[in-house]
């Protein structure tokens, strides 16, 4: 009988997931890992559901950074925040194999193994999405001194792109708000950030802009509109290399109508 | 307050002129240095280089492009700037420009600053005000972002090399690829005036590499290194020329970009040809793809174009078109092939050869896996075999995957034109942005 290990949509989640599976000693091929919550129950499976433990997730985060290396690691963690509800078994047994190999790190470049491919393909689109963000996201500072930004973002990146703008602004206090999940990546000034989750709109978004903050989105759209040649208009590329989904956020679209 | 809106208009209307004045300038990356912040001040610079939003063309916008003044004394036939023209003038004060660069990268609309300047007065006068600009930004308010400033030819060497260390990138424009070409459109300007910086530059930073071996804690010189822009179609240069200009830049001044800029007609002058399709954007595309292929894909100039055939087919990317010259050397089998060879197929990424030459040691490789690792199979099935095999039977004849790749989505003339665009700077913009 296959044990499916239901996790939670998360990094923590899958990796408590994949410590759980191998700790339940039932062998690799009688146990399934999944993110979906709501699956249709086969009759000859068990569901086991996996409470998330920090504890556990760092021990295999801190195995696979060890055994299978710094790409092996970015790939599962960017794998991780891309929504497909096949990865959370395609990474456990990415990391089952690298394991088995007399030398871990080969593992990141094993893209004829369907499990890798697997991997790297949603690190790839992960990735494309988190490197966007790093450039999207748009900060207006409230009356309080804060920088707060908005996203709407297919993956989970939060925590992909918080470091980012840790190094960059380390003096500032700032907040990015993922709405879909009602999550945030909070920074105080000259500290590490902080995720909070199930975060509520209103916590944050009641407080109103600071003085100077009108002028500078004026200044970024006067910049925005005269940058642009107009013998070579072309906005279907331009709409193509930015769509809709992320005009929302930014302000030097704000008074165009959106695609989204 | 009231004091300081009032300052702001001001501030909106010379951001308007000295944007719109600067907006021909092609080069906005801010690629090529890695620096963590280390805990103050702010700003960061990561080497892939960031987008932060496009511009109505279609381009990537990722530095705060602007000029420090437009109040030139030169007078360029073909630009806008030009004393002759009757256009608005304005020009900034380093406190200015230092307000606009803090207040947008706070708020991550920017990357950093692109500083370039019309000749205010004279190139001392004008170097100096970029020197206290970039000061101020990077000792009173510690930025740490991505700078790409103008170095003034003519201007005192001396402060060439103190604004050097300010910045991450330094360049001068050749303008026109040739001498002759200058000598007619921009007489004030000489080439050997804008080598001299450019020798400076690639000097200073040859010894700044062995000071920071011996050093590690030596103040970095243009970290990113030069780069430069050529305007195509305004003189008579062929791709040919052209091209040799670009290699030349890169071997023998070590530049890291040459950027080319479709000529457009923006002042009425009797020396200025009118291109009756409008901007050549076309052939600044496939001018970029050759670039691309001189700098990644270990391609000559002379491999790619010849005194006889000094022009690109405007209808094929060049690497294919080279391919379509040399069928001798196709197919080539994948599981075997090294990487120089692999990167010669058209359709095979630099990234997509290394990830080939990696796998393929660990397992076999079929078309499926290849179509994961990013190669085009559509460009590729004709010159490849995988394991012997190819994907489907095809024929080894030019006629006959000229006419397939033809009947592909690369097909560009006529209205297509357009489609092409600035791509270039967006895709082609760094080879670390295409993972
Ligand atoms: S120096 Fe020539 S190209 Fe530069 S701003 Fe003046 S007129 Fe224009």
């Amino acid at each position: 009988m296959t044990h499916v290990f239901q996790c939670e949509d998360t990094l923590t989640g899958m990796m408590t997931g994949v410590y759980d599976a191998w700790d339940s000693r039932l062998g690799h091929q009688k146990v399934r890992l999944t993110t979906a919550q709501n699956i249709d129950r086969e009759f000859f499976c068990e569901y086991v559901w996996v409470k998330p433990d920090l504890t556990k997730a760092e021990k295999v985060l801190r195995t696979v950074r060890e055994r299978l290396g710094e790409e092996a690691y970015e790939m599962i963690a960017y794998a991780a925040s891309y929504p497909d509800e096949r990865k959370a078994d395609a990474i456990y047994r990415m990391i089952v194999l690298g394991l088995s190999l007399p030398v871990g790190r080969q593992i990141s470049g094993m893209l004829t193994q369907p499990d890798v491919q697997l991997v790297f393909e949603l690190k790839r689109k992960a990735w494309h999405i988190a490197h966007r963000y790093l450039g999207f996201v748009r900060f207006r500072e409230l009356r309080t001194g804060v920088l707060l930004s908005e996203i709407d973002a297919e993956a989970d990146v939060l925590a992909l792109i918080a470091p980012h703008f840790t190094d960059r602004l380390p003096m500032e206090n700032w907040v990015i708000y993922d709405r879909g999940r009602q999550k945030a990546a909070v920074h105080p000034l000259g500290k590490g950030f902080f995720i909070l989750e199930e975060v509520k709109e209103e916590e944050f978004f009641g407080i109103c802009n600071s003085k100077k903050e009108e002028c500078f989105e004026a200044l970024w759209k006067t910049f925005h509109r005269a940058i642009g040649i107009e013998e070579r208009t072309n906005t279907r590329l331009q709409g193509s290399l930015l769509p809709g989904k992320y005009r929302r956020f930014m302000n030097e679209f704000s008074t165009e109508k959106t695609y989204a | 307050m009231g004091a300081w809106v009032g300052q702001q208009m001001d501030l909106q209307r010379k951001l308007e002129i000295l944007a719109d004045a600067a907006k021909y300038d092609v080069a906005c990356t801010s690629s090529g240095v890695d620096r963590g912040n280390g805990k103050k001040g702010m700003g960061n610079c990561i080497a892939p280089g960031i987008c932060h939003s496009f511009s109505s063309d279609g381009r990537c916008l990722s530095l705060l492009k602007i000029l420090f003044t437009n109040e030139c004394v030169f007078d360029c036939k073909y630009c806008i700037n030009r004393r002759s023209n009757d256009v608005p003038r304005a020009s900034f004060t380093p406190q200015e420009v230092c307000d606009l660069v803090i207040g947008f990268y706070r708020r991550n609309y920017i990357e950093g600053l692109f500083l370039s300047s019309g000749i205010l007065r004279s190139p001392d006068v004008t170097m100096e005000l970029l020197y206290q600009t970039l000061y101020k930004l990077r000792r009173e308010y510690d930025f740490q972002g991505y700078i790409h400033v103008k170095a003034i030819p003519g201007a005192d060497a001396r402060l060439i090399e103190k604004t050097g260390y300010l910045a991450d990138r330094m360049s001068v424009n050749l303008e026109l690829p040739t001498a002759e070409g200058l000598q007619a459109l921009a007489p004030q300007k000489k080439r050997e005036k804008m080598l001299a910086p450019i020798q400076q530059v690639q000097k200073g930073c040859t010894q700044n590499k062995q000071e920071l071996m011996l050093y590690r804690h030596a103040p970095k010189f243009v970290p990113a290194g030069q780069s430069t822009q050529m305007i195509i179609g305004a003189t008579g240069e062929n791709d040919w020329q052209i091209l040799k200009v670009a290699e030349h830049m890169y071997r023998r001044y070590e530049l890291k970009r040459v950027f080319y800029s479709a000529f457009l007609r923006v002042n009425e002058d009797s020396l200025l040809p009118v291109l009756p399709g409008g901007p050549p954007l076309l052939r600044e595309h496939r001018l970029y793809q050759a670039d691309w292929l001189l700098r990644f894909y270990g391609f000559g100039a002379e491999e790619l174009l010849t005194e006889d055939k000094p022009d690109f087919n405007l209808l094929l990317d060049p690497k294919c078109d080279w391919a379509l010259r040399h069928l001798e050397r196709f197919p080539v089998e994948v599981m075997k092939a090294d990487y120089h060879t692999l990167l010669r197929v058209p359709g095979i990424g630099y990234r997509s050869a290394q990830r080939i030459v990696k796998a393929r040691r660990l397992g076999t490789l079929d078309y499926q896996n290849l179509k994961k690792m990013g190669v085009v199979l559509k460009r590729a099935v004709y010159f490849i075999t995988c394991g012997g095999k190819q994907m489907y039977p095809v024929k080894l004849k030019e006629d006959y995957i000229l006419r397939n790749l033809l009947d592909g989505k690369e097909k560009l003339p006529g209205g297509a034109k357009k489609e092409v665009s600035y791509r270039q700077l967006t895709l082609f913009d760094d080879p670390r942005f295409s993972v």
